[in-house]
């Protein structure tokens, strides 16, 4: 693993076992984050950018299976072998080492409750130590030193799992606790510029504008103080003057926690207006790895060429990448762009070709760059 | 060029029932006063974000919709829309205004003349999965304006819809197929040919591409380029991807909370946007291109819900250059420089 | 027109429903239980197909049981099953083999006639309120749920009472309103010469011949009639609702909008694009409700209810074992006088559910798959 990188990802392959015959969703994939960077995951629809970052989480639905590869994520300096975890110690991971920001937020919040009340589960689950003790010391200060509430709290922070701990709880209201983590609701709500934050925390979802829930969904995200934030296409369902306040939002973001995001999206504008180095993803390969003012001055695959002729200029007319993207159910031999490329050579059909580094820090898979020494 | 659109003070509402008795309590007001032209044979774009109206703008001028208040005239000659405009200003209760408008406004058709009109102006959809019937075969889904209008039927009807689906690129071996075994580029076109098997004149394209694939949006693109040239088609093109409108409209409309703010040719308008709105636009779109990052939002705020717009200008809340008029009365649009027309007070002033 | 291009093209316009079929059929194939429900049904069909070779009637109605002469004279009481009687006798000494044969038969008028009717007014009122919505909307939902609330059983059987045998149905009243109706809709929506010039001929004709020579006849109706009849007005508000709902979320669909910009008829509309796409749900519901349907005619019968005495129909049988099986001991004694029809019974409405269940399984992942 490179030298202080935050997350690893090594020849990831990820299969999915359907009726309709074996969907080789992610052939290699090669990642890697460096602490307090924005990642840029771009590529079309289907070309497996979700399924990488699912893969991170240990959250790739059946029939879906991870079968080869290694993902090595960096918590302070511990390495993590993500594949190997087991199920609790994934859970201890998922929402406060590494959050995910998804891109429908009403979908991923349950209508049912308020912000209020779902941050303040996250909230609950990772903290909660943290807010006991708070909810003690504002008992003390208020001068109820010996309160049955407070009595609760401190077993509660000894002893969680004892029954006697559990009945206890059930016989107070747990107010000062509700009181401490609403406080923390608020703020975090303030963080991601949401105007009016005390009144936001009491909305239900629907009642949230696009912008404001995909907020609510990132202060849900940041609530935990995560080492490393997945973003999958967050904006790409909002307006665009929300997008660019979002965008801000992120940046901004990472300026302040330094944390490491991963930024998946289909848009080269987004690309180049947020991310620090990007990666661009074909049918379940990473293609080409870059700096972003690398990738877009010099790009060096032919599909990362293709795509960046194919946006669209006035005056011009519309390019687009001829033939379509090839199933992934029996993928194409080789290179698996080799059908659609301007500079296919025989060797592309037969070999696949190896990710290296062509220039300094520029890495790209394909056989005009040595790709199959 | 003529006009082949005119579109006058349109507003359209929808009424918010509430309480036990689901009275009208309230209404969304998604269009509330659009006065435009769309010449023939032009792309005329429309712009706006989510709630602005441009969908309904775009379903209204087809009559899909009812319009609460203003006048629609279709392919009628300048001269009569222009007397009906002066005579409005003379004398609004006159028997002459009336007949002109029984006659020519088809914000008023219903029945045969609506029917007859259906002919003429067609829609596309923006997602092809949920606009075409799913369990109807393609042939029957094409073939159906044809039919039900009376133009033609059986084999007649067939070979019709065999040409279109030529033309949009599809061929007859596609006949006999349900839409769900078509990728959603090709259910586009089936969409496509759909609308132009009538031989419409204008054809309203509701977000065409934003549920498509990245890679087939250029070739549909150049699809409706190509669909333009050959059969003398208006379009009104309807997006909030300001990089393809800027690439294929011949003049560009921007809408915020069912009003237009600004109308000019697209050159005209993506280089010099006048009003604050369109500059705040134009200027969040993320350029594909690191050296221009911009990295600020122009923009603060969310959109005002279109029930309560607010008063005067709809934009003075977010405006950098709001002033006491704009709270309270509405500007009304005029021109700047050639075809470029504002409602804005703070320009209005220079 | 050449015939075997025309075969040719129907062939090949009907291959893609074929392939539908052909799909659907494979993912039932794949469910155990759907293969018993159908082996059922398929079962009871052949028997009601066969059921003139299976009990040869004696008489002209082979749905009214007739007596074993020479038993009856021996004992007035159920005889087990014997080599003359394979499944014994009733106490009456009806033969409880004949009745379960032709019951079948019944089972299935009864189910498919109540749920045709039902089904019939169910759709009407379900699809016009869902679609034209607004007052009218609101004042038929509303009438429906008066006929929901009151309890079903309950409101058939007092139908079946208090349905007269014979109903005296003014046709030229009835042919007069009607064309009023339609004359009064014609008027309103289409003022066109082609239309009103008929209906007024219509309206006068059918106004003079009910002035002048108005016609009566009585309707006969037979004891299971009324049930037929009860039974559905007891069953539309359920299809009424169900309809409702799946039209109300078909009609915002984008492929309506547009076939409206296409200028189809709102009974094009409904026919064509609203009903096709509204119906699986309903489809799911009809099956489960003919097993059910046969049930509670059966409960019907047995209370006494439905038809006559000795009518071939498994809840009558049933209902002959009333009086014989008081006490435990002669429960048993007499078991086949219930437990045989009953076997019939609970077979029929299992191979119903079991078809239902499949068909939603079927249509679900349809639906999924689009």
């Amino acid at each position: 693993m490179v030298e202080d990188s935050i997350l690893e990802v090594k020849n990831l392959v990820v299969k999915f076992y359907t009726y309709a015959g074996i969907v080789e969703a992610l052939d290699g994939v090669n990642l890697r984050i460096m602490p307090g960077e924005i990642l840029g995951l771009v590529g079309e629809t289907g070309c497996g950018k979700s399924v990488t970052s699912f893969s991170m989480l240990q959250l790739v639905p059946p029939p879906g299976a991870i079968e080869e590869g290694e993902i090595y994520f960096n918590r302070d300096g511990k390495i993590i072998d993500i594949r190997s975890l087991r199920k609790d110690a994934i859970r201890q991971i998922r929402g406060k080492d590494i959050s995910m920001v998804f891109q429908e937020p009403r979908a991923y919040l349950n209508p049912v409750y308020t912000v209020e009340t779902q941050i303040g589960e996250a909230l609950l689950t990772h903290r909660k130590n943290e807010f006991l003790k708070r909810a003690i010391e504002t008992l003390e200060r208020k001068g109820k030193k010996s309160s049955f509430e407070k009595r609760v709290y401190e077993r509660m922070l000894k002893k969680p799992n004892s029954i006697i701990t559990r009945i206890m709880a059930k016989f107070t209201r747990q107010k000062t606790l509700k009181e401490e983590v609403r406080k923390e609701v608020v703020h975090l709500l303030r963080s991601v510029e949401i105007a009016d934050p005390e009144r936001v925390a009491k909305m239900y979802p629907f009642e949230l504008s696009g912008g404001m829930a995909q907020r609510a969904v990132i202060a849900m995200a940041l609530s935990c103080q995560p080492i490393m934030l997945i973003a999958d296409e967050p904006t790409t369902n909002l307006d665009v003057t929300v997008q660019a306040q979002i965008l801000n939002l992120v940046r901004e973001l990472r300026n302040k926690f330094n944390s490491s995001i991963l930024y998946i999206t289909h848009d080269l504008g987004v690309i180049a207006e947020l991310c620090d180095r990007v990666a661009v993803m074909y049918a379940g390969n990473v293609v080409e790895t870059a700096d972003v003012y690398e990738l877009f001055e010099s790009p060096l695959h032919p599909y990362t060429k293709a795509l960046l002729e194919s946006i669209p200029r006035p005056g011009q007319e519309f390019k687009s990448i001829p033939g379509t993207v090839p199933s992934l159910i029996n993928p194409p031999k080789g290179c698996r762009f080799h059908d659609r490329c301007q500079f296919e050579m025989d060797i592309c059909q037969k070999i696949k070709p190896k990710f290296i580094e062509v220039k300094r820090d520029h890495f790209v898979a394909c056989h005009l760059y040595g790709g199959s020494k | 060029m003529s006009a082949l659109i005119t579109v006058r003070n349109l507003k359209k509402h929808y009424p918010i029932f509430g309480g036990v008795f689901k009275r009208k309590v309230a209404s969304v007001k998604a269009v509330d006063g659009v006065t435009l032209k769309i010449f023939k044979g032009e792309t005329f774009g429309l712009v706006g974000e989510s709630g602005c109206g441009k969908t309904t703008l775009g379903k209204t001028i087809l009559r899909l919709l009812k319009p609460d208040a203003g006048n629609i005239f279709f392919d009628v000659p300048e001269d009569i829309v222009n007397e009906m405009v002066e005579l409005e200003k003379v004398n609004p209760k006159s028997k002459r205004l009336k007949r002109l408008r029984e006659q020519y406004d088809i914000a008023t058709f219903s029945g045969e003349r609506l029917l007859r009109l259906r002919r003429r102006m067609q829609i596309v959809y923006q997602d092809p999965t949920t606009s075409l019937d799913p369990r109807m075969l393609v042939k029957d889904i094409v073939a159906e304006p044809l039919v039900a209008q009376g133009i033609a039927k059986g084999e007649e009807a067939k070979r019709m819809v065999v040409d279109v689906l030529k033309g949009v690129g599809l061929g007859e071996q596609h006949l006999y197929r349900f839409p769900h075994e078509f990728s959603g580029g090709q259910r586009q076109r089936i969409a496509i040919a759909r609308a132009l098997v009538c031989r419409p004149d204008f054809v309203v394209l509701d977000e065409p591409t934003s549920s498509v694939d990245v890679s087939v949006r250029a070739q549909l693109l150049n699809l409706f380029k190509d669909l333009q040239k050959e059969f003398k088609l208006t379009y009104m093109f309807i997006s909030h991807d300001l990089s393809i409108v800027e690439c294929i409209s011949d003049r560009v409309a921007i809408m915020y909370l069912g009003k237009v703010n600004e109308l000019a040719p697209t050159p005209k308008i993506f280089k010099n946007p006048l009003h604050p709105y369109s500059q705040a636009l134009i200027a969040s779109v993320p350029i594909p291109d690191p050296k221009r990052r911009r990295e600020r939002a122009p923009l603060a705020g969310e959109v005002p819900s279109p029930v309560n717009p607010p008063a005067g200008c709809r934009f003075h809340p977010r405006c950098p250059l709001v002033m006491d008029v704009c709270r309270k009365e509405e500007p009304q649009m005029f021109e700047v420089e050639k075809d470029h027309y504002v409602a804005c007070f703070a320009l209005a002033k220079r | 027109m050449d015939l075997s291009k025309r075969w040719k093209e129907i062939k090949i316009a009907w291959e893609p429903r074929i392939k539908e079929w052909k799909f659907m059929m494979k993912r039932m194939r794949k469910s155990p239980l759907a293969i018993i429900g159908l082996a059922i049904i398929i079962g009871f069909v052949i028997i009601a197909c066969l059921a003139p070779i299976l009990a040869p009637p004696v008489g002209p109605d082979p749905f009214s049981m007739r007596i074993d002469a020479e038993l009856s004279v021996l004992t007035s009481q159920p005889t087990p099953p014997t080599v003359r009687h394979i499944f014994g006798t009733t106490g009456e000494q009806y033969d409880i083999y004949y009745a379960c044969i032709w019951g079948t038969i019944n089972a299935f008028r009864v189910g498919i006639t109540v749920v045709a009717i039902a089904l019939a007014i169910g759709l009407i009122i379900g699809v016009t309120s869902a679609y034209y919505g607004g007052i009218f909307d609101e004042i038929m939902m509303r009438f429906t749920d008066i006929v929901i609330a009151l309890p079903g059983l309950v409101l058939a059987m007092a139908l079946v009472i208090a349905f007269p045998t014979v109903i005296p149905l003014n046709i030229t009243l009835i042919i007069l309103v009607v064309s009023a109706i339609l004359a009064i809709i014609f008027a309103t929506f289409k003022p066109e010469r082609k239309f009103l010039l008929p209906t007024q001929i219509i309206l006068i004709i059918s106004l003079s011949l009910y002035i002048n020579s108005p016609i009566t006849i009585g309707l006969n109706l037979s004891k299971l009639d009324k049930v037929l009849i009860s039974l559905a007005i007891v069953g539309w508000p359920g299809y009424a609702r169900l309809i409702r709902g799946e039209v109300l979320r078909v009609k915002n669909e984008d492929y309506v909008e547009a076939a409206k910009a296409a200028g189809c008829s709102d009974f094009r509309i409904i026919v064509k694009h609203i009903l096709p796409n509204s119906i699986y749900p309903l489809l799911i519901v009809v099956t489960l409700d003919i097993g059910s349907i046969v049930l509670t005619a059966a409960a019907l019968s047995f209370l006494g209810i439905g038809a006559e005495t000795n009518f071939a129909d498994w809840g009558n049988i049933i209902s002959r074992s009333r009086d014989w099986i008081r006490t435990p001991e002669l429960l048993v004694q007499h078991y086949h006088t219930f437990l045989i029809p009953g076997i019939f019974i609970v077979l029929f409405v299992l191979g119903w559910n079991l078809l239902g269940d499949a068909l939603r399984d079927v249509f679900d992942p349809m639906i999924r798959r689009r």
